[in-house]
């Protein structure tokens, strides 16, 4: 287990490297430099600007600038943001805490909507049940995420009016949050993320239901799985223990590659639900042309989804125990 | 005794049919497909006679009489007073500021407005050549409050459906044309690979497998924040094209490879050579042909995608800007005034239903193509 680790964690420079290569190319690109809407603040001394110039390398061709910035983010400083006047991190480091709270709570209902139907309308398949699912899924694949969430607070406004129950509309937190106990507080915060979260995993796991049932169709044709039955296992322990645990392996190693996905699927719904997410402050950096935090929650998006590549890997180990021989 | 299995039905074919015209008769069996496939036809349709079908222009809206998120104006067919039928007309529409709740309010009048077939109205150029200034319906009257609003008005008080219909040029261009540009740089990059291989080869599949570890999202507000935010409405078209297209040739450029490296090996190739083809010649005459089944498939299944894509992107407001305008951009009129407002102009929402139905034929169409290119699949 530690070795196959220690590879997959070397595996993972490479491709961080050239992501950051990457987006520092793409920022380059951009018209001015970093220090422009720094100048054009009079807030800022000629020192300062100096300072800054010098240690970013301004002065310096592109590729050692690179380094400079690599350096400083090794060091963990990833730049002022001119917006805020402030260190990059400290800004970002919360909004990004909680666009994972949203990402983590999707997922947790992207696989309890999707699992439980794939295996359903494997295990019964051609059933009526089976088809009006099939329907309503392929329904909701044509529907942009932002667009059901819309529909979806439409009909809240009108459950809102009807009986007066207090749904959350949008944010994060209830006003009076700072008063509530530790454990309200965390009941506040997830009464706020229930209903983004399992709209946005509604409108994702029609894709991954089908492909279940056709993973689970396709192991429950399978020799061995007519030899557990043969043997005399209960229904219960051929469909979970032999065809589904076989049949999710393909899906387990997909986890890494959906996070990217999952992250940007988020995004939208953080926009139309107010939520103190990633993309809203992102899209305020882009029109204040803020590059730093840009680059600041790209680079640290792009960490955090090797980092969960990685992770569906081990799990992938711990799931199918041949991988850990190879 | 010899017995014929049951299910096999032999056909006479002629012979020598080519594998397309197997594919079309299997698609036109599917009757899914064919209804997916109506219905984009209908749509582009709706696209391109959106000047003709819209009662208005673009962006024409009156500076005295503000019509901001007016209701849908009913149509009457019947005289209210004698209830025998009459030309359809629809109601004045006056506007109240209602003193309790500050809300302007949208009352009708008894004067009628009738509705014309053909009227001639705002002048217009189809397909950017073909000038006209009919339209299909329209009051053909200029005054104050006689707007047909079938679904409604919008936030500058212009009517939603001419703002609908023109849109569909947009969503519907943007996202094929994206989809276009990828196919042919993942080919492209695909064939790079796996013509030059070493260092090239390299260079691309790394460069496939960074672009995929970037969030899309971010990757396309990072490209999108090196153009300036005041560009030019048209060139910001192109930019999200160009940058849609950059975001997603990944996966093509990979398969191509991996099928190219494949075929490269095969007899017919090998037979090309020794004959003395150029490489270019095997290139486009022998390998990439190969891929013809695959690239038609995958076109048709990630247009869908591509569509949804530029929505949200138009959504955000980094897509289609003032003037123009796509179903994404419209969508976003309901989060003005916050969402609770939502409530008092639920039409906004009609856009959206354009987006699901384009998605969705254009997903029927695409399964169909791939069952009816699919051996296994056939009927």
């Amino acid at each position: 287990m530690i070795p196959f680790l220690v590879r997959r964690f070397f595996q993972a420079i490479p491709t961080l490297f050239l992501a950051s290569v990457l987006i520092f190319f793409v920022i380059s690109l951009a018209p001015g430099d970093f220090l422009t809407p720094a100048r054009l603040n009079p807030g800022i001394s000629e020192e300062q600007l100096r300072n800054l110039s010098i240690s970013f390398g301004l002065d310096k061709p592109a590729y050692v600038q690179y380094f400079y910035w690599m350096w400083n983010m090794l060091h963990g400083d990833f730049g002022t943001s001119f917006q805020y006047t402030q260190p990059v991190l400290p800004v970002i480091w919360p909004r990004i805490v909680n666009s994972v709270w949203l990402v983590l709570l999707n997922l947790v209902f992207f696989y309890a909507i999707a699992i439980p139907i794939g295996v359903y309308g494997a295990v019964r398949q051609n059933s009526f049940g089976d088809k009006s699912i099939n329907v309503v899924l392929y329904f909701l694949l044509g529907f942009p995420s932002f667009f059901l969430f819309l529909i979806v607070i439409y009909f809240i406004l009108q459950i809102r009016n009807a009986t007066g129950w207090d749904i959350p509309l949008g944010g994060m937190t209830s006003n009076n949050y700072d008063q509530l106990s530790s454990l309200a507080k965390f009941w506040d915060v997830l009464r706020h993320l229930l209903i983004p979260a399992a709209v946005l995993a509604l409108t994702d796991a029609a894709g991954l239901t089908r492909v279940i049932r056709g993973l689970m169709l396709e192991v429950m044709r399978s020799d061995y799985i007519r030899t557990a039955r043969a043997k005399g296992v209960s229904e219960r322990t051929a469909i979970w223990k032999h065809t589904f645990r076989n049949a999710i392996l393909p899906i387990v190693a997909g986890i890494g590659g959906l996070l990217p996905g999952a992250i940007s699927g988020a995004g939208f719904v953080e926009v139309v639900y107010n939520y103190p997410g990633i993309t809203p402050m992102l899209l305020t950096a882009i029109n204040a042309q803020d590059l730093y935090l840009i680059a600041g929650f790209t680079v640290i998006s792009t960490i955090l989804l090797i980092v969960g590549n990685a992770l569906s890997d081990i799990l992938l180990a711990v799931v199918d125990p041949r991988i850990k021989v190879g | 005794m010899t017995t014929t299995a049951p299910q096999k039905k032999v056909k006479e074919r002629s012979l020598g049919q080519s594998q397309f015209s197997v594919a079309w008769g299997q698609f036109r069996k599917n009757r899914l497909a064919k209804t997916g496939g109506v219905g984009l036809i209908l749509i582009y349709l709706m696209a391109l006679f959106a000047p003709f079908l819209a009662p208005d222009s673009l962006s024409s809206y009156s500076t005295t009489d503000i019509t901001r998120f007016q209701p849908p104006t009913p149509v009457h067919f019947r005289d209210p007073q004698t209830g025998a039928l009459t030309r359809p007309y629809v109601n004045k529409f006056s506007q109240q500021l209602n003193m309790d709740t500050f809300v302007n309010e949208y009352k009708a009048t008894d004067e009628k407005c009738p509705i014309y077939f053909g009227v001639r109205g705002a002048s217009y150029k189809i397909l950017g050549f073909i000038p006209g200034n009919l339209h299909l319906y329209g009051t053909g009257n200029d005054q104050a409050g006689c707007n047909v609003f079938l679904i409604g008005g919008e936030a500058l008080g212009r009517d939603l459906l001419t703002r609908t219909l023109y849109a569909s040029q947009i969503s519907l261009t943007i996202g094929v044309g994206a989809v276009l540009a990828s196919t042919i740089i993942g080919l492209f990059m695909g064939a790079l690979a796996a013509f030059f291989g070493g260092i090239v080869d390299t260079v691309v599949m790394r460069l496939v497998e960074v672009i995929s570890a970037i969030p899309y999202l971010f990757l396309l507000l990072l490209l999108r924040s090196v153009f300036p935010q005041n560009i030019n409405p048209i060139f910001a078209l192109y930019v999200i094209l160009g940058i849609l297209a950059f975001i997603g040739w990944g996966g093509l450029a990979r398969v191509t490879r991996g099928q190219l490296l494949s075929v490269r090996e095969q007899d017919f190739v090998s037979a090309a050579r020794a004959l003395g083809a150029s490489d270019n010649r095997v290139m486009w005459r022998h390998m990439l042909p190969t891929m013809t089944t695959y690239i038609i498939v995958t076109l048709s299944l990630s247009i869908p995608g591509f569509i949804l894509l530029e929505s949200g992107l138009s959504f955000l407001g980094i897509g289609a800007v003032e003037p123009y305008v796509s179903w994404g951009s419209l969508l976003a009129q309901a989060q003005e005034g916050g969402l609770s407002s939502l409530n008092s102009r639920p039409w906004v929402l009609i856009p959206g239903f354009f987006i699901v139905f384009t998605v969705g034929c254009f997903q029927l169409l695409g399964d169909g193509l791939r069952d009816a290119f699919d051996p296994r699949k056939r009927q």
